[in-house]
């Protein structure tokens, strides 16, 4: 696929997506969005750079290999279940701190958004790992 | 927080298997998990045998609303067995895999599957036990498939399939029962049904959904031929696992559901119960004894196996709900061996048909001890601990005036000793046939003959110390055949 329009293009779109993907993982918490959906949309993003610039231009662009997103994804998640552990409360409770902020809302942060963290990266590596593999497989371009 | 071990331990090997570190490593770490958890689990039996019932409400939200995470005695004594099985099949794994798939996450996908069966044994709510459910379907799918030989993916196929069958009906099952209760938790329905009354009726078509589904799982009577379709295909050592834990967490599933829910309703239910299990522990042995294939035999004898656990609890009674439980631990370790040591033929003779094979006896005696005392133990002979399982069954069976069934369940041994002795004479001990050509592929066994010890020597400890087996096993009965003390426990009332 070497035009040059959908070059440009689909270069745009798949930052356009990972920011918004990481604008939906922010918000997840109490509004639609969270890692899940992030993840799948971060990751569209890049199924069509690898459609168009085939699966060796999208390793490179990913930098890591798919599977390290899924074990980080993995190890984020388990840490946010056990850190409530650690201070003498049953695993997976929810524990929050406010970092208060000058000019914009304070920021309200806690387990649960390391957790969808996880998911988001798990989401993430999985599907670009699958598409890797088939269109490596296929030879695609 | 014990409880949390069982999921968290294996959860971390999973974690590190995504990582690039040296095989040798992964195998060290490996076997570390399976120690790890093996002394959760004692930690866990220690405990309880002084409390009783242990849980964990994960995010702190209490039982009905949150998901709760609970031990009895009868899940603790199924978790020590789970554990004892999983550092037997780790060692056996080191060398009996073949490096190409161990570097290709066999042991991820293993303890995939033991964080599944984990989580099945203490799972308080319908959805979370559906969910650990599915997490052992998609370990087991991908183990069945590793390595992706033609046969292998032929059984994956039907396992895979009729697995979804079953996860569709249990789920659909947990739905309607969902809208018409409002509550999942196992402790928070039981007490609702029992505020029923004659209204129960209602439940019954969302109750026989679920335990169609256990039934498929735990491969019950008409609902068994995906097991022995597809348990001869995958690696020896992987059909070994399958073998020891897949079907019993149905089963485990089966006698947790009715003694909590179905229980209210028994007189619909135990006739079932009971017409399933027999008829299961004859369709297996005889179909067993027509079969030419080491593991194929095998995966029969699962199937009747499993009856003898499922006329347990029909029987309904403290001794026979104690029985039940007692079969079902001695049926993992034994079912489990009789597959090691086929995995150890296989390796050693590169087939498992039954006309091919020969003189085992004279190569290794070792090994042919070890079957022997797994396969003893299966068919029942003193003082193994198939004996004082199926004794305790019978018994009760015949205290509870069952006896046609406690008869069917002698005939069925005496079978099940049959089918041993044919594999036993046709493996072990006839002369190889003229003109089949007979090799030996050698190597280091020392950590397989280990694994497979620690099982025969299981059995042979379950047999010696029947007693005060049997003496745990009729408490955690007691705590079945009341379940206001579970509930009261897990809803804190």
């Amino acid at each position: 696929m070497n035009n040059i329009v959908l070059r440009t293009i689909v270069n745009l779109i798949s930052r356009l997506l990972l920011y918004l993907s990481i604008y939906l993982l922010w918000r997840g918490h109490n509004a639609p969005g969270g890692g899940f959906i992030g993840g799948i949309i971060a990751a569209i993003g890049f199924v069509f750079y690898a459609i168009i610039y085939g699966p060796g231009k999208t390793r490179e662009r990913i930098k890591l290999p798919p599977m390290y997103y899924i074990g980080g994804g993995l190890f984020f998640s388990a840490l946010s279940t056990v850190i409530s552990v650690f201070t003498g409360r049953q695993p997976l409770t929810g524990l929050w701190i406010d970092i208060p902020l000058p000019v914009i809302e304070d920021i309200h942060l806690g387990t649960p958004f390391l957790f969808d963290m996880g998911v988001y990266l798990v989401v993430f590596g999985m599907i670009t790992a699958i598409i890797i593999n088939i269109m490596e497989v296929l030879r695609w371009n | 927080m014990i409880l949390f071990g069982f999921i968290f331990f294996p959860l971390l090997y999973i974690i590190v298997g995504f990582f690039p570190f040296p095989l040798k490593w992964k195998k060290v770490l490996a076997l570390l998990t399976v120690g790890g958890n093996l002394v959760n689990a004692v930690n866990l039996i220690y405990k309880i045998s002084h409390v009783g019932m242990i849980k964990v409400s994960p995010g702190s939200w209490p039982a009905p609303f949150g998901i709760t995470l609970v031990a009895d005695r009868m899940s603790a004594f199924l978790l020590l067995i789970t554990a004892i099985v999983a550092v037997s099949i780790v060692l056996f794994s080191l060398q009996s895999v073949d490096r190409p798939r161990l570097e290709r996450g066999y042991f991820q996908f293993l303890f995939g599957i033991i964080i599944g069966v984990n989580g099945s044994f203490i799972a308080g709510d319908l959805f979370n036990l559906y969910v650990w459910f599915e997490v052992m379907l998609m370990a087991s799918f991908i183990l069945m498939s590793h390595g992706g030989e033609q046969p292998q993916l032929e059984g994956a196929i039907k396992y895979l399939i009729l697995n979804l069958i079953s996860s569709f009906f249990f789920v659909a099952g947990i739905g309607l029962l969902y809208g018409k209760m409002g509550t999942l938790n196992l402790a928070d329905l039981s007490n609702k049904i029992s505020q029923l009354g004659d209204a129960k009726v209602i439940l019954n078509p969302s109750l026989v959904l679920i335990v169609v589904g256990f039934a498929i799982k735990g491969a019950l009577f008409p609902f068994f031929f995906w097991l022995p379709a597809s348990y001869h295909t995958p690696v020896p050592v992987v059909s070994a696992l399958f073998a020891g834990l897949l079907t019993k967490v149905g089963i485990y599933s089966l006698i947790r559901f009715y003694t909590l829910i179905l229980y209210h309703n028994s007189a619909f239910w135990n006739p079932w119960i009971l017409g399933v299990g027999t008829v299961s522990m004859v369709i297996g042995v005889f179909t067993a004894s027509s079969q030419f294939d080491f593991r194929k035999k095998l995966s029969f004898h699962i199937i009747s196996q499993v009856g003898y656990v499922v006329i347990g609890l029909g029987f309904f009674t403290l001794s026979g709900l104690a029985g039940a439980l007692f079969f079902l631990g001695h049926n993992m370790f034994a079912k489990t061996n009789t597959y090691l040591v086929a995995g150890w033929v296989h390796k050693r003779k590169g087939t498992l048909d039954l006309k091919n094979l020969g003189d085992v006896f004279k190569e290794s005696p070792v090994w042919s001890v070890l079957f022997i005392i797994s396969a003893f133990s299966l068919a029942g002979l003193p003082p193994l601990s198939g004996f004082i399982g199926k004794y305790s069954l019978i018994k009760s069976g015949i205290e509870a005036h069952h006896l046609f069934i406690s008869l069917v369940a002698l005939f069925v041994g005496i079978f099940t000793l049959f089918s041993m002795l044919k594999i036993w004479i046709e493996v072990f001990w006839k002369p190889v046939k003229e003109g089949v050509k007979s090799f030996t592929i050698a190597g280091d066994e020392r950590l397989m003959v280990t694994a497979s010890g620690i099982l025969a020597l299981m059995s042979v400890l379950m047999g010696i110390f029947g007693v005060p087996i049997i003496d745990y096993c009729t408490e955690a009965a007691a705590d079945l055949l009341s379940p206001e003390k579970y509930i009261r426990f897990v809803l804190n009332v």
